[in-house]
């Protein structure tokens, strides 16, 4: 009696992603094409809180991993609540497979899932180089390769950064610095503060010098500061980088606020075309 | 990119409309109650949505408020929760209607009412359905002829439903109605002509271009084809609200997509929903 009771209060005081956990869970593992899913990060370290992403391992056989990577963001959309498309995680070690971060809204508040999408041959060589645990292994199935993945890989991490794309970029890294602000991970929240700004440039530079052949935060003022919408995305990129190493609450909201001010400057269609996902975005972050 | 034509300049559809204001601290206190007091919300109508539309009665003939499937109701009691609700009592007693029945409506983030057609079950007798919008969103909206609306809160909407309508709430928060089905009679007549045309809440759909329609296609065959019927589905009922599509072609669109997959079955069985869902059984 004292044990059933006892469930009852956990199940009552169970995380909101657990629940989340399961749905993608039961999603994902519909596809015959997926041979094996297993969570990593926290989740498998034993180390998760009530703020912890869904981080996945998603092992997709190897003739059918373009395809599942070019439907992931409608699978995702559809069926989790993504609110906008995945963004390419340029974070994430380099395994063998693509990773993706979609933020999805779920029971009332924003969640972040990580998929780290890996052709099934390749499965074991990621399971060598990080904490899994499974939960969903396919039966009866084997890898088989296919010498198309690689070539797939190669020019998807090759291929250059829409706007858009970027746009989604900084709206994932301000949900994550969010969590870091929340949890005094203050290490943490200055790498990604510092990727955020990266993003605000790079977002830039895709809009206003797609063909820039200068490297990284190089020649800035020459190439983009050569015409009045140039010289405002960099004085919002100057009060950006002036901004805290280490935010607060409130020195993030400014921060998203100045990189959507860049945005909407320089890639107004990605923000039209954003438009209801960034008011919600802003909903769940609780951004004036 | 694909290039998409715009419908000609905005005008509301004639089946939907903003009517009187109401009192900003009546809204608030109706507002306060509909995000505190419902519990056990149900989980109706399953076919015309994808389990995100909570509904709990108001107003019915058997006072239960788990009770949310319509039918014709002349002499509606208060429910038990509408007890608890002075302020939703207070505006539907103010309005002084012959009310059917009334139903309060909750649409979570990433839920759908899909493209249909209500009253067709009920008797042939004149009714219309009023919104009362309490909590929404810019991506909280519905859908007729082409056209979105985003029911502001702080008015009364009327909407004819028996025309195909939808509803969406694309990325949250909750969204929160108040639903009045009421029978014609000349308070209501004076209330529905009291109303004035409001189009600021409404936005035309771009038309689809052939593209458009192939890319989705592609992409619902892709995730078809991997197993994830459900969300091949969703994501061709999804363009009812993104663009401006002839009545029932979402459906064509998914018998079609069953069709070039050679699964003759579900073909039919969304032949068949299609009917079902635009009342033309």
């Amino acid at each position: 009696m004292t044990t059933a009771l006892l469930e009852t209060v956990a199940a009552a005081n169970r995380p909101r992603q657990f629940g989340l956990l399961e749905k993608a869970v039961d999603v994902l593992s519909h596809s015959r094409a997926l041979h094996a899913l297993y969570v990593r990060g926290s989740l498998a370290a034993g180390t998760a809180d009530r703020l912890s992403d869904l981080d996945f391992i998603v092992a997709v056989d190897d003739p059918e991993f373009a395809s599942f990577v070019r439907v992931a963001d409608a699978l995702m959309a559809a069926e989790l609540g993504a609110i906008l498309p995945g963004w390419h995680d340029t974070i994430v070690a380099r395994m063998g497979g693509l990773g993706y971060v979609y933020l999805v809204a779920y029971e009332g508040k924003l969640h972040q899932i990580d998929l780290y999408l890996v052709p099934a041959s390749r499965l074991d060589t990621v399971l060598a180089r990080t904490t899994a645990m499974p939960v969903y292994l396919a039966e009866d199935v084997a890898a088989r390769a296919h010498s198309h993945v690689d070539w797939f890989i190669n020019s998807t991490l090759e291929r250059p950064h829409t706007p858009a794309e970027l746009l989604t970029e900084v709206l994932v890294l301000g949900q994550m610095i969010r969590k870091r602000v929340s949890r005094g991970q203050r290490f943490i929240a200055y790498a990604e503060v510092f990727a955020l700004n990266t993003a605000v440039k790079n977002l830039i530079k895709a809009a206003l010098a797609p063909g820039s052949t200068f490297y990284g935060w190089y020649q800035l003022p020459e190439e983009i500061g050569a015409t009045p919408i140039g010289r405002a995305c960099l004085a919002d990129l100057d009060a950006l980088i002036r901004g805290p190493a280490v935010p607060t609450g409130d020195d993030l909201s400014t921060a998203i606020g100045r990189a959507l001010a860049v945005a909407r400057r320089a890639a107004p269609d990605a923000v039209t075309a954003f438009g209801p996902a960034i008011d919600a975005y802003r909903h769940y972050l609780d951004l004036p | 990119m694909s290039v998409t034509a715009t419908p000609a300049p905005l005008t509301l559809p004639a089946q939907v409309g903003a009517l009187r204001p109401i009192a900003a601290t009546l809204v608030e206190r109706m507002r306060h109650e509909a995000m505190t007091v419902p519990t056990d919300w149900v989980i109706e109508y399953g076919d015309y949505q994808n389990g995100g539309w909570h509904t709990l009665s108001l107003l019915n003939d058997t006072g239960d408020p788990r009770d949310v499937m319509i039918r014709d109701c002349p002499t509606p009691t208060g429910t038990s929760l509408l007890r608890q609700m002075p302020a939703v009592s207070e505006l539907l007693d103010s309005l002084g209607l012959k009310y059917m029945w009334v139903r309060l409506a909750r649409l979570d983030a990433g839920s759908f009412l899909w493209e249909h057609r209500d009253y067709g079950e009920l008797s042939a007798v004149e009714r219309h359905r009023l919104h009362v919008p309490l909590v929404s969103n810019s991506s909280a909206y519905l859908v007729l002829g082409g056209t979105k609306v985003h029911m502001g809160v702080g008015r009364v909407w009327r909407l004819t439903p028996t025309v195909p309508h939808g509803v969406c709430n694309l990325f949250g928060p909750q969204r929160m109605h108040l639903m009045l089905d009421c029978y014609a009679d000349e308070a209501l007549h004076a209330f529905l002509d009291g109303g004035e045309c409001d189009p600021a809440g409404a936005q035309p759909l771009p038309v689809p271009s052939p593209t458009n329609l192939d890319e989705q296609l592609a992409t619902a065959r892709g995730l078809a084809e991997l197993g994830y019927d459900q969300a091949a589905e969703t994501g061709l009922l999804e363009l009812f609200y993104r663009y401006a599509m002839p009545e029932g072609q979402v459906y064509d669109l998914i018998v079609n997509m069953y069709a070039s997959l050679h699964r003759d079955e579900d073909a039919v069985r969304w032949r068949t929903k299609k009917n079902t869902m635009l009342g033309r059984n």
